[in-house]
């Protein structure tokens, strides 16, 4: 393990929060990770896609939620006493925001050189590839690190929106 | 020195459109004495702080100008259009010079110069015209020598000698010569003293007591003569001139016994072409000294108002919030504490906020003829550059808006202007043909109605074809064949994205990015937009924008667990009914004093499933130029004032949620947008229909 640490010990080290949705891990760049809350009381905001979960009260400030799990295709997530909300910001169209990502739990702070990321596989098409920023090999775990800007991009929550709305209109035009 | 720089810019901004604007009036009427004061004046006031922040290379350049309009002004020259072109040329280049005022762009030098010698050229070309011989011959200049041999240990001091004889020479025009000392060579000398002395030749209008004031700092150590060698500026003599030794460390200086002989070698002729000159100067300076006395006055006015910089404002704004949103807390508390005496604070306190707020939110309001200004000059340049003929109207300048919803207008408001220019806008000869104005006429107005403010940008040029948006719209696939859409529906299609009507790619606009940013950039400020044309007659385009982006007054309603805010202004009436009332009506119509008016159940319309709704609800009338709509809520808490937040532009596409706010108990309600609500409600009758 030492000698591990001493070869890595020029190299420079990056600080990565975990996270876990359902038995998955996952991973941001703590450079982006302002703060994590508990839970408080939400406000949904009404007839919103179904990934957003509504709004807090952030010290005085309205912070919009995104239900993570559903964002990635999962449940809708299901609040226990681990559930947390991470606050990131993130950059939209050229502007800095803070969102507020729902997540099952938080796991912990991972140091990493930068020389352990994998790129992520293509094959596993599980999750869209632009979503993923590479692999961290942890023991018997994969740890999929997230490309923030990329998941969390307004156009595409635009765009999925968009196609929500299309979708439920041709349904409406079938019928 | 940022910071400086900033404060600079943003007064050298308000000049620049200061100027434009009188400009602008002046090609209209050329002899306006009041519009060429004001010009001089700003000129004036830019050329004094362009030299104050130390960019003397902008300072020199107004200077030129200034000069041509003080003639103007001593109607010694007459505005022509060839002035008034180049002074928009020049202030183009100021606007960008300002910038980096030492001008590292080599283009720009060179075009600075070549500005500088049009300016130069125009000022020579009509000064020899003019009657500038007048009698009287009192000349306020003087023509001084200065020696100033400073003391050995002046560096000791931390003073620097040369910046004195920097200070003497903005004095006026001058002849410094420097000596050195003898010998200074050898190793004796010792190089933390100064061996060097200056002989001055300076021509000002000022007397000997600003010249004493220069040397206040080392006057006690130093050597200082100051002696008057002539009441007329002895520079300009070309036969005094001429013995001058040059002004390089070679040349020795003048003693003030040579000066003295030279000066009563002159000619007497000479000094009489100088006092005829001088005659000129006397005016100006008369002129100047009316100039101090006006200057003295806005001074006087300044201190009514102040400058601040608009962080501050905003940091301001946001306390205020603050305060809003602890103030609905403590109210709470005292409301389910039944203590009198907290209370009668809570009270207090909610008086006290609410004016604070007032207060701190109209310091916020900017009038929005600052921003119509800037399309005066851009409706010139580009109607111009196109050939049109084009007259340019605004209208309602003094209306107020936040300052937030004023800086996001500019990009759409050019958009659509440019449109109206190019597309909308007839050439001359297609208006002549048509029996139309010559001249095309837009039309930016703004007014109050309602809770909102409204921007129009009218113009009287060819129209939109709602048939040709129908057709492309279907050709681009954005509607199919058989849709039935109304003419507003058909004009709100030139808002969706990669829609464009120009038929050739034009400079100005026509990329097929356009309308669809607007209206992107409209939205983002909870505004809207809306369309209508005759064709052969004109278009109007109107924004609806809401007055503040910070706090409104509203009413606090709850659906199910959520709490809404509908303001109070959009609201005519409460009722309280039983919610049976409307479950049986299949129209959506309900009879509120004996009218029929269609309503919106909002536990239906946001989804909430719930099985057991109360069965008491409210509801409230909500109206607006064209429509009534009935909105059926759970409950009315009460009356309350909003601070409104943003939720985000992830909500974008949730228009009828104008912002969010927090209440007392720290918990968020949504802030419905009323007319949102009435055009949702619209396009679902239509559907059924």
């Amino acid at each position: 393990m030492r000698s591990i640490e001493e070869e890595n010990e020029h190299e420079e080290m990056e600080s990565y929060l975990s996270f876990k949705l359902d038995d998955e891990i996952f991973a941001v760049d703590v450079k982006k990770v302002i703060e994590i809350l508990e839970v408080p009381g939400i406000t949904s905001i009404p007839l919103s896609p179904d990934y957003m979960a509504g709004v807090i009260n952030l010290r005085g400030k309205v912070l919009p939620l995104i239900d993570t799990k559903v964002k990635f295709g999962l449940e809708p997530i299901e609040f226990t006493v681990e559930t947390c909300i991470v606050v990131i910001e993130i950059e939209v169209e050229g502007e800095v925001l803070q969102i507020g990502t729902l997540v099952d739990a938080v796991l912990e702070v991972l140091e990493i050189p930068q020389s352990s990321i994998q790129p992520s596989p293509s094959i596993e098409a599980k999750y869209r590839l632009d979503f993923i920023r590479g692999m961290i090999r942890r023991e018997e775990d994969f740890i999929m690190l997230l490309n923030l800007d990329e998941v969390f991009s307004i156009q595409d929550v635009m765009y999925m929106q968009e196609a929500n709305e299309s979708m439920s209109s041709e349904e409406l035009t079938e019928k | 020195m940022e910071n400086l720089h900033s404060v600079y810019l943003e007064e050298a901004e308000d000049l620049f459109s200061r100027i434009e604007e009188s400009l602008l009036l002046l090609e209209k009427s050329p002899d306006d004495a009041s519009l060429i004061a004001e010009v001089f004046r700003s000129m004036h006031t830019l050329k004094g702080s362009s030299s104050m922040y130390g960019s003397n290379k902008v300072a020199d350049f107004v200077h030129n100008l200034e000069t041509i309009y003080d003639r103007v002004r001593g109607h010694e020259i007459d505005l022509t259009q060839d002035i008034i072109e180049a002074t928009f040329k020049s202030l183009d280049h100021l606007k960008k010079i300002v910038q980096s005022p030492d001008i590292p762009d080599p283009i720009d030098a060179k075009y600075h110069e070549k500005l500088t010698a049009d300016i130069l050229g125009l000022l020579d070309e009509y000064s020899g015209g003019g009657s500038s011989i007048k009698q009287g011959s009192v000349s306020t200049k003087n023509t001084f020598f200065v020696s100033f041999v400073p003391d050995k240990n002046i560096f000791k001091n931390g003073t620097n000698p040369l910046l004195l004889i920097d200070e003497l020479r903005d004095l006026g025009p001058s002849r410094v010569y420097t000596t050195i000392k003898k010998g200074l060579v050898s190793k004796k000398a010792d190089p933390k003293e100064c061996h060097t002395s200056w002989d001055i030749i300076l021509v000002t209008e000022e007397d000997e007591n600003p010249i004493q004031d220069v040397f206040i700092f080392v006057e006690d150590t130093s050597d200082i003569s100051i002696e008057k060698i002539a009441d007329v500026d002895l520079l300009s003599v070309s036969q005094f001139a001429s013995k001058l030794p040059s002004s390089d460390l070679s040349s020795k200086s003048p003693t003030i016994k040579q000066i003295k002989k030279w000066v009563s070698e002159i000619p007497q002729e000479a000094f009489e072409n100088i006092a005829e000159e001088a005659t000129e100067v006397e005016e100006v300076t008369e002129d100047e000294k009316g100039e101090k006395l006006q200057r003295s006055h806005t001074q006087d006015e300044a201190i009514t108002s102040i400058r601040v910089s608009s962080d501050k404002l905003d940091e301001l704004m946001n306390q205020v919030s603050e305060l809003v949103t602890t103030q609905a807390g403590l109210s709470l508390y005292a409301e389910n504490n039944f203590d009198p005496v907290l209370n009668v604070i809570a009270d207090n306190v909610e008086k006290l906020s609410r004016q604070l707020r007032d207060i701190a939110f109209e310091m916020t309001l900017i009038q929005i003829s600052n921003l119509f200004r800037r399309f005066n000059r851009v409706t010139r340049d580009i109607s111009t550059q196109l050939g049109k003929s084009v007259k340019f109207i605004t209208e309602g300048g003094e209306t107020e808006l936040d300052k937030k919803i004023i800086d996001s207008l500019a990009d759409p408001l050019m958009h659509l202007i440019r449109n109206s220019l190019d597309h909308g806008i007839e050439s001359t000869e297609e208006r002549i043909k048509l029996g139309k104005p010559e001249k095309g006429t837009i039309k930016l107005s703004s007014y109050y109605s309602g809770a909102k403010v409204y921007i129009q940008i009218e113009d009287d040029g060819r129209g939109i074809d709602a048939q040709k948006i129908r057709e492309k719209a279907i050709s681009n696939r954005l509607i199919s064949k058989d849709d039935d859409l109304t003419e507003k529906e058909i004009y709100d299609l030139i808002f969706m994205p990669g829609f464009s009507m120009a038929k050739t790619v034009t400079d100005i606009s026509g990329r097929g990015v356009g309308m669809d940013v607007v209206k992107k950039n409209i939205l983002d400020i909870r505004g809207d937009i809306t369309v209508e044309s005759k064709i052969g007659k004109g278009t109007k385009i109107i924004l609806g924008l809401p007055l503040t982006l910070s706090v409104i007054d509203g009413l606090l309603v709850k659906v199910e667990a959520t709490s809404f805010v509908v303001p109070l202004v959009d609201i005519k009436k409460c009722f309280e009914i039983k919610r049976e009332e409307l479950s049986n009506d299949f129209n959506e119509l309900i009879t509120l004093e004996e009218e029929k008016i269609p309503y919106l159940d909002l536990r239906k319309e946001f989804l909430i499933k719930d099985e057991n709704p109360p069965e008491k609800a409210s509801i409230i009338l909500l109206e607006n130029e064209e429509n009534k709509i009935a909105v059926c809520v759970d409950a009315i808490v009460g009356e309350y004032q909003a601070v409104l937040k943003p939720v985000g532009k992830y909500y974008r596409n949730q228009e009828f949620v104008s912002g969010a706010t927090i209440l007392g108990d720290g918990s968020i309600a949504l802030v419905l947008d009323a007319y949102k609500i009435i055009a949702r409600k619209i396009v679902k009758q239509k559907k059924s229909a």
